[in-house]
């Protein structure tokens, strides 16, 4: 059992239990799209142009930028469309995707770059290279880059293997620590021999029962604990996973890598290892596709860019109308249809009957919110003023310390969708701070503006000034010279005279 | 933490229904004119609480169906006298619906208990109607005959159990020569008690204020008994006489009205627990429930400013 624990969080069964947890993998799909925008940073540039053959695991896309990793074919075919198409995102906007249509034959193109010895004759950075380029990002959802993140935390002293899998519901980590128990074990250790920590710690939730004996079966190292956690809802979030592992609490602001932890998701570690060890590069993922409206939960692995509708086609599903919402029923999102695809960070897609949605109620300030908040918050004040937008006063009661794990809107009987309201705070909140620095920076201009022109008006003036006395002295030296020379006219003019009044006389 | 959610209608309800026992002793007590005046008020705040919808425009069936106002009516019902004359009842709640719920915006946004800033409207207004209490068991006939004024009241009334105290202390008689077991107001509170013990187990309220606000009050009263046991009474006295036990379990954990950090409402209660005995003891009116609490609901804002729970990780 843990020593710590977090205050708040939820025990919340799974929604949709599998019997046999088992990762199906299913057949080529015909095409895929593939995005080149990820989580953050800026859009990868294609490398190839329509029409052009690409094999398996080819690059198609890079960019120079330390928050992105290159994208790679998931299958071998032809591109056949490089435009824009709606992501599954909250936003609902459009990006660029490369579309490959397959030519069936998954023909790969020679990955042994980089690493290709064993892995511990190669150097730190030789193997954070190799996974750059194999573009392995946080499988759990965050989707940053694993390189830069494992190279911030350098130095660190525990590893933690984030497998408490982060929602009810998803299964897709259990169904690959099931399937690749060998992988997450020599994945992990890997992982030691880069970031040179000490130990590792594999965190994984007590309902995991097969996989939990899958890995103690595998683990022989002794620098590798497989803790067993109690099954709580936001256990999964990295500073919470932290804090029930070790005790640390990280500070608002700063990060794990902070305290000497580096967190990774055990998908990721997976991913790794066959980028490392076995010079495979991202193209596929485990995926959990579950819903009410879904006869048997499955957990799939599927080639990246592959439609969602194509991962529906191997379940069941129920006749009616559908919610259709990916990464969770806590945090993910409500999508508009199933004509998306699936990225690398898309661990789950729930299919769910549609139900009348209750109505909301007033808040009566009931403080069920604040007793299940994981991070202490006091959801009933930040709901106030977030109502009445006093974004201030909502900032003063710690509003940018939500992680929105909906936990609050979850247990509110007035069924009130708290978070959304604090995203929306949030954004405004960011916009303020963006019109102030805009408003502040126009006033630096405007006073450097007035105190350029105050600078030349005396500086001119000064000018002037030197000018006139310039002229003064000028003019009092011409009228000391016409004196002199006057003075030696007149001399002259004297001598004349003097001489002509002699030759006169 | 795996308990049943109810939703807010669905807590308004239990909390009624929790009140059934303390009702129950009241009408075995006085009789059933207790459901008279219940049902008057329960009227008025609907009808009120309807036509003030309407004039400010908001939808009328979703906020009369929440159970709220109904919840208000009844507290304020079993918290007068049940011979009270109809209009006072009438008045109270349409008062608590208009100056202590909607003015404000309805529920959710008052920052007054609606119900205690009807009673102490009543009680300044109207104070010997207000304290008039049944001295014994009257038929449902003699009621209708009181409450709506067909016959006179002279006979039928007596004073409260505090309200004794009070008038006998100011003439010189000491605590232990009174004969100060009330039966009807023991029992009355422990109907209160269980009902309360009801709600903290279905999770409906939280521990924090009644224990708090109960501790409150044993603490001053038995600082005050240390001090003379002759001028003040013990804290048992105290505990099962007066509205002690509805305001612990029922008024003063009004979530709107209260404090709402885990810390914060323990202050919350112990105050009002404290100012329940001070008002008792040295105040112009015998019960205290409502000015005490009122005096906290001014106060929620502060305390929860300064009780704000250590966020993660700052």
């Amino acid at each position: 059992m843990l020593k710590y624990k977090y205050n708040g969080g939820l025990k919340l069964d799974n929604p949709y239990p599998i019997n046999e947890i088992d990762l199906i993998r299913i057949p080529l799909p015909d095409k895929v799209v593939l995005p080149m925008q990820q989580r953050i940073g800026n859009q990868a540039i294609p490398i190839v142009s329509v029409g052009e053959r690409v094999l398996t695991g080819q690059i198609i896309a890079t960019i120079d930028d330390q928050r992105c990793a290159p994208v790679h074919a998931s299958i071998s075919g032809t591109v056949v469309a490089i435009d824009e198409h709606v992501y599954a995102h909250k936003s609902g906007l459009k990006g660029l995707c490369v579309t490959i249509e397959s030519d069936g034959k998954d023909e790969w193109v020679d990955t042994s770059i980089g690493c290709t010895e064993h892995y511990e004759n190669c150097t730190a950075n030789t193997i954070y290279n190799k996974i750059r380029v194999s573009g392995i990002v946080g499988m759990g959802g965050a989707g940053f880059p694993t390189h830069t993140k494992v190279r911030l935390a350098e130095g660190c002293h525990t590893l933690i293997v984030n497998a408490t899998e982060c929602e009810p519901g998803i299964t897709c980590d259990a169904a690959l620590m099931e399937a690749y128990p060998t992988k997450v074990i020599r994945g992990v250790e890997v992982l030691l021999y880069i970031c040179k920590a000490e130990r590792a710690i594999v965190a994984i939730e007590d309902d995991k029962q097969d996989a939990i004996k899958a890995l103690k079966k595998f683990c022989n190292n002794e620098n590798i604990t497989i803790e067993v956690m109690p099954t709580k809802y936001t256990s999964g979030a990295e500073k919470l996973l932290l804090k029930s592992l070790l005790g640390i609490e990280v500070p608002t602001g700063k990060f794990a890598s902070d305290v000497g932890v580096l967190c990774q998701n055990v998908g990721t570690v997976v991913a790794m290892f066959d980028a490392v060890v076995e010079n495979r590069p991202l193209i596929s993922r485990a995926v959990t596709v579950a819903g009410s409206a879904v006869k048997e939960s499955k957990n799939f692995q599927v080639r990246l860019g592959a439609s969602y509708d194509y991962l529906l086609s191997f379940v069941d599903i129920k006749e009616g109308s559908h919610k259709i919402s990916m990464n969770g029923l806590m945090m993910g999102i409500e999508l508009d249809s199933t004509n998306y695809s699936v990225s690398k960070n898309t661990n789950c897609v729930f299919i769910d009957q549609l139900e009348e949605s209750k109505p909301t109620k007033e808040c009566i300030r009931c403080g069920l919110c604040n007793t299940v908040c994981p991070v202490d918050l006091l959801p009933q004040e930040l709901y106030w003023y977030s109502k009445s937008k006093n974004i201030d006063k909502a900032v003063e009661y710690n509003l940018l310390d939500c992680i929105e794990c909906n936990c609050c809107s979850y247990v509110c009987p007035s069924q009130i969708p708290l978070v959304n309201y604090y995203q929306h705070s949030k954004a405004l909140y960011k916009q303020q701070v963006k019109e102030k620095q805009q408003t502040e920076n126009a006033r630096e201009r405007f006073e450097f503006r007035e105190l350029r022109l105050e600078r030349n008006k005396r500086e001119r003036a000064e000018m002037m000034e030197a000018k006139k006395i310039a002229l003064k002295e000028k003019m009092a030296k011409d009228k000391a010279q016409k004196a002199v020379i006057e003075a030696a006219l007149e001399r002259v003019n004297t001598a004349k005279s003097a001489q002509g009044s002699q030759d006169d006389g | 933490m795996t308990v049943k959610l109810l939703n807010t209608n669905q807590i308004m309800r239990q909390v009624s229904y929790a009140l059934a026992l303390g009702i129950g002793a009241q009408v075995y007590f006085f009789g059933l004119s207790v459901f008279i005046q219940i049902f008057l008020a329960c009227i008025t705040g609907l009808i009120t609480e309807a036509l003030f919808l309407r004039l400010r425009g908001s939808e009328i069936k979703p906020a009369i169906i929440d159970g709220s106002v109904v919840l208000t009516a009844i507290l304020l019902a079993i918290s007068i006298p049940s011979i009270a004359p109809w209009w006072i009842i009438v008045l109270g709640v349409s008062f608590a619906v208009i100056f202590g719920k909607q003015i404000f915006g309805g529920l959710g946004n008052n920052p007054f208990n609606p119900a205690m800033l009807g009673y102490a409207f009543l009680l300044i207004s109207y104070p010997m109607q207000m304290t008039q209490w049944p001295a014994d068991y009257l038929s449902m006939s003699q009621a209708v005959d009181v409450i709506f004024g067909l016959s006179n009241i002279d006979g039928l009334t007596g004073a409260t159990s505090l309200d004794h105290l009070k008038t006998q202390l100011t003439m010189g008689i000491s605590i232990q020569e009174l004969e100060l077991n009330s039966i009807s107001q023991l029992w009355i509170n422990i109907g209160f008690l269980l009902g309360g013990i009801y709600l903290l187990l279905r999770r409906i309220i939280f521990w924090q204020i009644p224990v708090s606000l109960l501790l409150g009050v044993v603490v001053m009263s038995t600082a005050l008994f240390l001090v003379d046991s002759d001028q003040f009474a013990s804290s048992l006295f105290h505990l099962v006489n007066g509205a002690t036990m509805l305001a612990a379990f029922f008024i003063a954990t009004d979530p709107v009205s209260a404090s709402t950090t885990p810390s914060g409402r323990l202050i919350y209660g112990f105050l009002i627990g404290i100012l329940i005995v001070i008002i008792r003891v040295f105040g112009g009116y015998p019960d205290a429930v409502a000015f005490a609490v009122l005096l906290l609901n001014i106060t929620v804002p502060l305390i929860d400013f300064y009780t704000q729970p250590k966020v993660f990780g700052k």
